[in-house]
């Protein structure tokens, strides 16, 4: 099968940010910290006495400050609004306890205080923070809601659920904690909004294969929660295990993400899941390749399941620099956190993973180009790479003419179903929300009749198969049962006609394929001296647009008096001047040499006045006197 | 009716400068029809005309159109310059012993537009399949003209039908996304396959796409619809189809899509060219769907190329085929609710489109349109006569003696026609029923008003 290679395209589609944020490395002396909630990098040094570096993304978020060395950290997390630093430490003779330092402008105060939480006996496996002011313990006796008072140093339970955990997954974007109890056979997710912990629906799986900790992600994709679990072939009982899978698990979500998701990556070994713009990517690290999975893609589900494979073949991340030199690429101190960071803890490397559209589309089977087409219109950026390739076939649409009408149909498909959405907030009125957040919303790529002539028709005025794409961009429309704006209707006529397809042209306007405007109209009359027929179609599209003032022009200069008499009476134009026909049938009588149509419009506006002001003479203000003597002359007896 | 045997007395072909000495005679002669007729008799008839023509020349720049005498109607046609052809028919007449008796032939007389249009589509025919006469020496003339001149004239079956006076194209009324499948599909064929040009497409007898300019495609699509497509479906209805249907499609021309010498050679004009151009003709055909296409001469056609194209066409053009034909269903569904009890014929100068009301006339053949109407609508279309002169803008409404109400339209280079059959009507109601009739049927169509 022959491949589609964008040109000016890299092999790489998903790569690392370019300036990497730098942090101290991990080192007997100091400890790295990750909070994924605020993308914060805490970098502590012999217990914070000598320092700690909070390195953020942005600057904003980016601090250094000092504090005593009170036993070695487990966890450390900034509150959303990074006023309260807590530290959950290794204590052993002590309870349950995480402690708090209130901060002020990313400094810190002197105010310290601690809680304990409400089981004794528990065990703290970790806290989150899914509000400013309130913060969650998750230990292995249950969880607990408190909010954080900073001003009286206290803290004040809210709500409180008691569950056997062993460990369990946060996921920061949705606010949903994943707990895991009977060793890993039962996944139990709550909903931390909304100052109180809601119960969801758990998700059990198999008792003969249990997951452990760092099989399990809670990811946040396409508006919904999942819950990600590698599932590895079971080598254990199968000679040659199979590749590894990853099940995409519903959590909570809009209706329509009800199936379970099954990524297929043909790979064994060790892997790591990041989601970026809605794509999930699974690196692996033996192969030093990133796979990206679409779960919108269309396919059926079988068994409640959806099956995916990779959207193009796996290639690894854009190679990163550092300093001068090259970065190792997927080494084994990298840490992936989500939705997309990455970090070397040796290196002391921050990096965010993004996308790179257009790698995408390098190297794409023929007949997959509309898929992939697809994949970028749901992404945030995909917008330029899509007019890269769509300019690419049109460009050599003598080999991809099927391919490039496939990929206006996707683009139609994403209008058209946008517009019909708009519509039915429209007619729905004004007292409907605009409920963005239900998939609603407007799409990721939402290319226009407009944009695409603009940024890719205009483009290819020389092209060789201009007719043929313009007739497939056109019939895609149709297909979609989108109107033809004005901007593709008029580039349609434009390449049609300087391209000898005027046949073509007539063809489509009498199917209706091209709907009657009036900027048509006349652009189709102003072809009527080469194109008689391009004129006959334009009347009738004048005629059916009420467009009579026009059509009475147009006879006029047609030399058709009296054919623009009759068209002005059944108008009702009643207010046409005169002189204009008057004028009109004049000259056709004196070029024809036959004063009767002449005499037939006196003859009508005689009556026409006659009707509506009682007499058959012309006024003084509508300078018909000339006329009235030609009329005489014509009608004279001969002497 | 024409019948070719009863009516036609003779037809020929003659050109003065191939004889121009007395005893030469034969010689001007390139064809004449029927061929039994003795040389001295083709000489006298041929040198009638020949005299004929020269007279009127004196007259008129315009060549001489017809002569009449009174058993027999002469129609001249000249092609190209010297080359002339005739066609002489018998005409009704009475002689006063006969219409002593009662007998008159009165009734059955053939319209001269129709005489004159079967010369010339046979003449256009003729440049299709053989190119100009003047192409041919001396020698070939003869022989190239007897080939294709006798079962051409021994095939033509003029029935009384309007579709005989005003000859245009039927184009198969379609929906944009149909007619969309059909117009990328011959893109997707004229790409893949850049050999192969001028490509048309007809449903059953109905045309939907071509690439040929609108005179050659009349002619093209006269000879598919009138004489290659009947003996076809003929062959079809006799098991052929079955066959047919198994492999998707088949080719009609070349037959079986293998045998290069029978390869059939055109001469045709494209929309985009101003000259004819000789090519080969393919016509592949599936279900109802004909695809007809043209390569040109210099190309040699292989038979794998052939094969190829029927594995690119058989597939889609079946599945086009059966789309096509639900909206045919859906379409005549539709036209029943619009059915008129009125005949009507319309017609576009420009594209050459024809229609008529829904033919009625199978179920109901007492509305078969009598002759003297059917007169009246060729003079008017013809516009050959002053007082029945339209131009490009004008109505007229003519009663005949027997009750017939004919109406004629012209405007913005369209024709309508109305026949109407009331006995006791007047102008004002025929006039607003014609009316009627144009804003339902020829609706989005916009005819001057009066």
């Amino acid at each position: 099968m022959a491949r589609f290679r964008l040109k000016d395209s890299d092999e790489y589609y998903l790569a690392l940010s370019e300036q990497p944020k730098r942090f101290d490395a991990d080192s007997p002396v100091t400890n790295v910290f990750f909070d994924d909630s605020n993308g914060q990098v805490f970098t502590v040094r012999s217990g914070g006495v000598t320092g700690v570096t909070v390195t953020g993304m942005d600057k904003s978020k980016s601090t250094s400050f000092r504090m005593e060395d009170r036993g070695p950290i487990i966890s450390i997390k900034f509150s959303p609004d990074l006023k309260i630093l807590a530290i959950q430490r290794n204590q052993d003779n002590q309870n349950a306890t995480v402690e708090f330092v209130n901060f002020k402008d990313l400094a810190p105060t002197n105010v310290e205080y601690s809680h304990t939480c409400k089981w004794k006996n528990a065990k703290i496996l970790g806290f989150v923070w899914p509000k400013v002011n309130e913060i969650t313990f998750i230990t292995d006796h249950g969880i607990e809601l408190l909010q954080v008072i900073p001003d009286k140093k206290q803290l004040k339970s809210l709500k409180n659920t008691s569950f056997s955990c062993a460990w369990f997954s946060w996921c920061s974007q949705s606010n949903i904690v994943l707990l895991a109890g009977n060793n890993g056979v039962l996944l139990q997710p709550f909903s931390l909004n909304n100052s109180t912990i809601t119960k969801l629906q758990k998700l059990e799986l198999e008792a003969t294969r249990p997951v452990v900790e760092r099989d399990v992600f809670t990811l946040r994709l396409c508006d919904a929660t999942w819950c990600a679990i590698f599932r590895h072939a079971q080598s254990a009982t199968v000679a040659a295990p199979g590749p590894t899978e990853v099940w995409l698990m519903p959590i909570t979500g809009p209706s329509g993400f009800h199936y379970t998701h099954v990524l297929k990556t043909g790979l064994v070994g060790r892997f790591a899941v990041n989601v970026v713009d809605d794509l999930v990517v699974v690196h692996h690290q033996a192969s030093q390749t990133s796979q990206v999975f679409d779960i919108m893609e269309q396919s059926k589900p079988e068994n409640g399941c959806v099956i995916h494979i990779p959207v193009v073949g796996g290639v690894s991340l854009q190679p990163a620099a550092l300093g001068d030199g090259p970065c190792a690429m997927y080494s084994d101190t990298w840490v992936v956190f989500q939705p997309h960071y990455i970090i070397d803890a040796r290196l002391g490397c921050l990096w965010r993973v993004h996308l790179i559209p257009a790698g995408l589309a390098h190297s794409v089977p023929k007949d997959e180009i509309s898929k992939i087409v697809a994949v970028l219109l749901r992404r945030t950026d995909g917008k330029d790479a899509i007019y890269r390739v769509l300019n690419q076939l049109v460009a050599e649409a003598g080999t991809y003419l099927v391919q490039l009408s496939d990929v206006f149909d996707e683009i139609h498909t994403v209008y058209r179903k946008w517009a019909d959405l708009e519509m039915a907030r429209n007619t729905a009125g004004q007292g409907a929300p605009a409920d963005s957040s239900r998939g609603g919303g407007r799409p990721r790529v939402l290319i226009s009749q407009a944009e695409l002539c603009a940024h890719v028709l205009q483009q290819h005025s020389e092209a060789v198969h201009l007719v043929q794409v313009v007739t497939a961009y056109v019939a895609s429309l149709a297909r979609a049962g989108l109107v033809v704006q004005q901007a593709a209707a008029e580039l349609a006529v434009r390449a049609l006609v300087t391209r000898g397809a005027a046949a073509r042209l007539r063809a489509m306007l009498r199917r209706a394929a091209l709907q009657d405007a009036r900027p048509l109209a006349c652009a189709l009359l102003s072809l009527g001296h080469l194109d008689p027929a391009a004129a006959q179609l334009a009347l009738d599209m004048l005629y059916r647009l009420k467009g009579y003032e026009e059509v009475v022009e147009v006879l006029l200069s047609w030399d058709e008096p009296v054919a623009a008499l009759g068209a002005a009476r059944q108008a009702g134009l009643g207010t046409l001047p005169p002189r204009k026909l008057l004028q009109a049938a004049r000259a056709h009588a004196q070029a024809h040499g036959r004063p009767t149509a002449f005499t037939a419009i006196y003859h009508a506006l005689q009556a026409r006045n006659e009707r509506t002001r009682g007499s058959p003479h012309f006024l003084k203000g509508e300078q018909c006197d000339s006329y009235v003597e030609y009329y005489k002359q014509i009608t004279a007896e001969p002497q | 009716m024409i019948d070719v045997k009863a009516k036609i007395s003779s037809f020929f072909i003659f050109n003065s400068s191939f004889g121009p000495r007395e005893g030469e005679e034969l010689q001007r002669i390139l064809y004449f029809y029927p061929s039994q007729t003795s040389a001295d008799s083709q000489k006298m008839q041929v040198g009638l005309c020949e005299a004929v023509i020269k007279f009127m020349s004196t007259f008129s720049q315009k060549p001489c159109e017809a002569l009449r005498t009174q058993t027999k109607k002469y129609i001249f046609y000249q092609p190209e310059k010297g080359y002339w052809m005739v066609l002489v028919v018998r005409i009704p007449y009475t002689t006063k012993a006969m219409s002593a008796i009662g007998e008159s032939k009165g009734t059955d007389f053939v319209i001269p537009s129709v005489m004159f249009d079967l010369l010339k589509s046979s003449y256009k025919m003729f440049r299709m399949f053989r190119g100009l006469f003047k192409n041919f020496s001396i020698e070939e003339i003869y022989s190239v003209c007897d080939q294709f001149f006798t079962p051409y004239i021994l095939s033509r079956n003029i029935s009384n039908d309007v579709a005989d006076v005003i000859q245009g194209i039927n184009y198969l009324p379609l929906d944009k996304n149909s007619f969309f499948k059909v117009l990328c599909f011959i893109d997707l064929l004229e790409l893949n396959y850049p050999q192969f040009k001028c490509i048309s497409f007809i449903y059953n007898e109905q045309l939907i796409w071509n690439g040929l300019d609108t005179d050659d495609m009349l002619t093209l699509y006269q000879y598919l619809v009138q004489s290659l497509l009947p003996k076809e479906v003929e062959k079809e209805i006799h098991g052929g189809a079955v066959a047919a249907a198994q492999r998707h499609g088949r080719f009609i021309y070349p037959p079986e899509g293998n045998q290069e010498e029978k390869l059939m050679k055109v001469y045709l004009k494209r929309e985009e060219d101003s000259e004819a151009k000789q090519y080969y003709l393919v016509v592949y055909r599936t279900m109802s769907a004909t695809i007809c296409l043209t390569v040109d001469v210099n190309v040699e056609v292989q038979p794998e190329m052939l094969r190829s194209l029927d594995a690119f066409i058989g597939p889609q053009l079946s599945t086009i085929a059966s789309t096509i034909g639900e909206q045919c269903t859906i379409h005549a569904l539709q036209t029943a609710q619009l059915l008129s009890e009125h005949k009507f014929v319309y017609f576009n100068r420009l594209n050459l489109a024809f229609k008529t009301s829904p033919s009625v006339t199978k179920l109901h053949p007492s509305t078969a349109v009598k002759p003297e109407v059917l007169s009246i609508i060729a003079d008017i279309h013809t516009d050959k006569k002053r007082y029945v002169h339209l131009g490009n803008y004008g109505e007229i409404i003519i009663k005949t003696p027997d009750e017939y109400w004919i109406t004629g339209k012209s405007s913005n280079d369209r024709e309508f026609y109305v026949i109407i059959q009331e006995k006791n009507a007047n102008l004002k109601e025929i006039a607003d029923e014609v009316r009627r009739i144009c804003e339902t049927q020829m609706k989005g169509i916009f005819f001057y008003p009066m």
